[in-house]
């Protein structure tokens, strides 16, 4: 390993001081207590005071943010990377190169006016999911950011290439080859999706905050139009659906905007975001499994979304994307380039419909039961009624949750798919299994059923086929991963 | 339908020490005590005019207290005995858990990442202790609770010296 003390450490862009003097990066933390200050002492000066403490608050911010700049470096040595940092106490973190799991590039609103981006370098070691593990580089030039990016990613290449001539901060420039580009009609699947349905309601739920918060005699003393009550609430009700259809556009557009997937070499390397651009660049090495998911309103017009399944990826379900939302012919096809498809899906037994339908009945039924009693006791029934219509609305959400469930194997892949509201269909390569786990319940052990579950380094960290017939587990198990799992095989 | 349908996959040839029964009955024992403090609490707190509270505090909790007694020390701890099974074969850790709910977990010793020993406090007065083996997935950890120390030390060293040598890539 590189000694940390042989390398000279570089430093940030000096316009990163400007940029965290004006956000209060640092002294954010002293706002609440200037505050609670402010409040027991008063601001009795006016706006005498208040200019000082802004003055005041501003200085120390640039100070706190200056110190913070001087004494963080980052280094890029020959096998690891070191970054020092602290104000008082040192804190040095050395990190391996081949210990880099990926490279994510930002640039938020303000970094792009100065020109600058900031680089997370993902170095999750052990369990996928951890996000403790990761050091940032804030506020670097675009350039040195790419360069940064190429000698954290390079070690790979130099191992493979042994004989190279070693000249690993020079990559040569890899041809690009464009994956997929974001359609800006894929747009108008957006208000489908309940991710960013929740962008225009979150929006309103702060507008109403906000007007609550408005003295009484600065709101205009509206009169009430002279429209019949009835039309009024359809206008109501018709101006929120077309705010709601637009916001959700509107918010998609910014997270997606000219989202772009491209391949260079070994990696992947997704670009999106309107205000903030993201950059993240995905070994397809590492990539162990696809998942293609789509809500109930996505299947209804043939829309979905794909990412991949990488292991050691810290915050995968937003990393791994390969299409945040897209036909779902488009989002199969980048699943197809990375795992091998498997065959049709098997459907799960007629007995693990009937659990199914049951699981989906009983709420209706408790409500129907607490109905009854209420009924009874009291005489009042809409909780009878709602009972009622919860149970018979059980019976096709079971039905239509057990349709949903399947598995198949391939001869180098398995697949799982199951969800109704969010239906998930999960392939992934036979190295990815780790471990297996099969669960059976005690009614699902009447019913000849069991769940297999296969436990994954990457993504979520396992994927159930639920209520399969359990004669077939252990076959599954087997064809799914390796020989390894013949121990299971009850005949043995 | 009777519960006679094979399981859908094969037993694991060892049992746990017989031990473990003593700790599920002390676990059970301790957990009933504190079940009855709280109901005896409750009986002296609420006032004896209260109803349908009064009735549930009086007469339902105290049932409810020696069901749960009942099971918890005279029935669970003996059907887990019978249930729990563990193996290490050539290539893989191999463990059922449970008594009405049932698991298998099966790890290739190829994919091991860490080899755990833990002694808990009631572990520790009736010699026991739980080997647990992690792999890079979060839900991928083998447990084989309630083996005799000097036993579960040994499984864990050899385990950890078979993963260093066959160790493909382990995630």
């Amino acid at each position: 390993m590189t000694d940390p003390a042989a390398l000279t450490g570089q430093r940030t862009s000096r316009w990163v001081l400007l940029l965290h003097t004006i956000t209060f990066r640092q002294a954010r933390a002293l706002v609440p207590a200037v505050l609670a200050l402010g409040a027991t002492r008063g601001f009795d000066g006016g706006t005498v005071t208040v200019v000082a403490l802004v003055v005041g608050v501003t200085l120390l911010s640039l100070l706190w943010a200056a110190l913070s700049w001087w004494r963080f470096s980052y280094a890029v040595g020959e096998t690891s990377v070191v970054v020092t940092r602290g104000l008082l106490s040192r804190s040095v973190r050395t990190v391996p190169l081949d210990r880099v799991r990926g490279v994510e590039i930002e640039a938020p609103a303000l970094h792009r006016l100065f020109g600058l981006v900031r680089v997370e370098v993902d170095a999750a070691a052990g369990s996928a999911g951890a996000t403790g593990e990761e050091l940032v580089v804030d506020g670097v030039s675009r350039a040195e950011g790419d360069r940064l990016r190429a000698r954290l990613l390079a070690r790979r290449a130099v191992l493979v290439d042994a004989a190279g001539a070693g000249d690993v901060a020079a990559p040569v420039e890899e041809p690009e080859e464009v994956v997929t580009r974001f359609d800006p009609r894929w747009l108008l699947y957006s208000p489908l999706v309940g991710g960013y349905l929740a962008v225009p309601l979150a929006a309103f739920g702060a507008l109403f905050r906000l007007l609550e918060e408005v003295p009484d005699r600065f709101v205009p003393d509206l009169d009430r139009p002279g429209l019949p009550d009835g039309t009024l609430a359809a206008l109501v009700l018709a101006g929120g659906l077309v705010l709601l259809v637009v916001g959700s556009i509107a918010g998609s557009a910014v997270v997606n905007w000219r989202f772009r997937l491209v391949r260079r070499g070994g990696s992947l390397i997704a670009t999106r975001g309107l205000v903030t651009r993201r950059h993240t660049e995905l070994e397809i090495d590492r990539i162990r499994g696809c998942t293609v998911s789509q809500g109930v309103g996505m299947r209804l017009v043939g829309a979905a979304r794909a990412s991949a399944l990488v292991t050691g990826l810290g915050d995968a379900a937003r990393r791994g994307q390969l299409l945040p939302l897209g036909p779902q012919d488009q989002a199969w096809a980048l699943a197809d380039r990375l795992v091998e498809r498997t065959g049709p899906l098997r459907r799960h037994p007629a007995a693990a419909r009937r659990r199914s339908v049951v699981r989906g009945v009983v709420p209706g039924v408790l409500v129907l039961v607490a109905g009854v009693v209420l009924t009874v006791l009291a005489g009042w029934w809409p909780l009878l009624v709602t009972g009622a219509v919860l149970t018979g609305l059980g019976v096709p959400l079971g039905l239509a949750r057990h349709a949903a469930t399947g598995h198949a194997t391939g001869p180098r892949s398995f697949a799982v798919r199951s969800g109704w509201l969010v239906r998930e269909h999960v392939v992934l390569q036979r190295r990815a299994v780790v471990g297996w786990q099969v669960r059976q319940s005690f009614t699902q052990r009447r019913g000849g059923l069991a769940t297999v579950l296969a436990c994954v380094g990457a993504g979520s960290g396992g994927y159930a086929a639920r209520d399969m017939a359990a004669d077939e587990a252990a076959d599954f198990a087997r064809a799914a991963s390796g020989a390894w799992a013949d121990t299971l095989d009850p005949a043995r | 339908m009777s519960t006679a349908l094979p399981a859908p996959v094969r037993e694991p040839a060892w049992s746990l020490s017989r031990s473990a029964i003593s700790l599920w009955v002390a676990q059970g024992v301790v957990a009933t005590v504190v079940e009855a403090l709280v109901v005896a609490a409750l009986i002296v707190f609420v006032p004896s005019d209260a109803g349908l509270w009064t009735v549930l505090v009086r007469w339902v909790a105290p049932v409810v207290v020696l069901v749960t007694a009942v099971v918890d020390i005279g029935v669970q701890p003996r059907l887990r005995y019978r249930v729990h099974r563990w193996e290490v074969t050539a290539d893989a850790v191999y463990t059922l858990t449970g008594w009405l709910n049932r698991t298998w977990t099966l790890v290739p010793i190829s994919r091991i990442q860490t080899v755990d020993v833990n002694r808990g406090l009631v572990q520790q007065l009736f010699g026991l202790a739980t080997v647990a083996v992690l792999t890079a997935s979060s839900q991928g950890t083998v447990r084989i609770p309630h083996l005799e120390v000097e036993v579960a030390r040994r499984v864990a060293e050899d385990l950890a010296r078979r993963a260093e040598q066959v160790r493909d890539e382990a995630t």
